[in-house]
């Protein structure tokens, strides 16, 4: 439901592992079939050599070392800034407004109602349902419209198609509340809570 | 305790299911409320991407250990290339020494430690490879409602089939297991020593539940009624 981005996330897993592949079994050949060492130190030391000439000719005037040496660390601060810009991509996409809307009426002016709304009224509604060992409410933004994700934990053995027709029957009512039908996912997920709780055994 | 388990993690193995509002003959018959033949997301305008989202894997955990791994690794070799950049001694390695020990790699190295190695490089990169390229199921089902879309985990319902089970075999808690895979629902009872126990009204009873419950997609119902029973249950 959050804004991960899923086609980004599995092109550069995907690159990532098809490096680390081909490294691991480039070193287990080296370690294992003598040809491919003797091939390995032909072709690696002539690109070193290459590039070792290229340190040497791009020396600071007057001094020892190259200039290549502190393009390297820009780079490495570019690649590093990059990773951090994608780490954070990771499970966006909260939102803090449930709506807002321009108001029709005569009074000039927006209406804006928070997500805390929706929120603690769905949270108050089902605390105190014996059935359910939690349940957690959050608005998300998709696609610049708000949506309400409702995540409840039943209790082992409760069936979640008749769990599932009492929160739609809640989400009704705060659309009454609201005056604007959100788009709602209810998620009935089993945890530890559930998992380990005692069952339920009347309903 | 509960038993009931839910298998059937990220794709080990070949399902085809399309994308949320494939509205595959799942019958809807006798769903709780008058859900109909809803769509699923109730017909909301962007649901199916997020039920499509809802039911597979993000990758979030192996792009986060791929962004660490990555930074990690950049970090440090700067710090090698800036230390060197102004001249200094290197901290752990010289960047340049690194490199023509890399040259000359099958020597220098016992090759029982760089074949390990390789191994050990090439299944990290195996990992990520497969996590970016299988489909990534997620243990869920779609339910049909009339207003919100409906995620279910398996394991949830696993723990509805196996109470509607323990009640029509009249059994306990832990002689009723229940594996909801993809594709198909496993019921394994093991009866009472000396007490009766009709495998076809148990099956009748939990491919009621899930006809009401009716998730997409639905799976199949077998029953494994143990030959041995439990003693003083």
């Amino acid at each position: 439901m959050n804004s991960t981005p899923r086609i980004l996330n599995r092109i550069l897993t995907g690159l990532l592992g098809i490096l680390l592949l081909a490294l691991g079994v480039l070193l287990v050949l080296l370690a294992g079939v003598p040809a491919a060492g003797v091939w390995w130190q032909d072709w690696a030391g002539g690109v070193w050599s290459r590039w070792s000439g290229l340190l040497d000719r791009t020396r600071f005037p007057g001094r020892q070392e190259s200039w290549l040496w502190l393009a390297a660390a820009v780079l490495l601060l570019v690649v590093i800034g990059a990773m951090v810009a994608w780490l954070a991509q990771q499970g966006k996409g909260r939102a803090g407004l449930l709506v807002a809307e321009e108001d029709p009426g005569e009074v000039p002016g927006s209406v804006r109602i928070g997500g805390g709304v929706a929120e603690q009224a769905l949270r108050a509604a089902l605390a105190g349902r014996p059935d359910l060992a939690g349940a957690t409410v959050a608005t998300y933004e998709i696609r610049g419209e708000p949506a309400l994700k409702v995540r409840v934990q039943p209790r082992s053995g409760v069936a979640s198609h008749l769990l599932a027709a009492e929160v739609s029957a809640l989400v009704e009512a705060l659309d009454a509340v609201v005056g604007k039908r959100t788009p709602v996912l209810i998620h009935i997920s089993s945890g530890a809570r559930s998992r380990f709780g005692r069952a339920e055994r009347v309903r | 305790m509960s038993h009931d388990t839910a298998s059937g993690h990220a794709g080990h193995d070949s399902r085809s299911y399309g994308a949320g509002a494939a509205g595959s003959g799942a019958s809807a018959a006798g769903t709780a409320e008058a859900s109909g033949n809803a769509p699923f997301g109730a017909g909301a305008a962007g649901m199916e991407r997020i039920l499509h989202r809802e039911t597979h894997s993000s990758r979030a955990v192996a792009s986060a250990i791929a962004a660490v791994l990555v930074i990690v690794l950049c970090v440090f070799a700067l710090l090698e290339t800036a230390v060197r950049a102004i001249g200094q001694p290197p901290w752990l390695v010289d960047p340049e020494l690194a490199a023509e020990n890399i040259v000359a790699l099958p020597d220098g190295v016992p090759p029982l430690l760089l074949g390990v190695l390789g191994a050990v490089v090439a299944m990290a990169g195996l990992f990520f490879l497969l996590s970016a390229v299988l489909p990534g199921h997620r243990a869920r089902r779609l339910l049909r409602d009339r207003r919100a879309a409906v995620v279910v985990d398996d394991e949830v319902i696993a723990a509805a089939l196996a109470r509607r089970a323990r009640l029509a075999a009249n059994v306990t808690q832990q002689q009723v297991m229940v594996t909801v895979s993809r594709r198909e629902v496993l019921v394994n009872v093991r009866p009472t020593s000396g007490v009766p126990l009709s495998a076809d009204a148990v099956l009748a009873a939990v491919r009621e539940e899930l006809d009401a419950m009716a998730p997409s997609p639905m799976p199949e119902v077998r029953i494994n009624v143990a030959s041995a029973g439990v003693i003083g249950a």
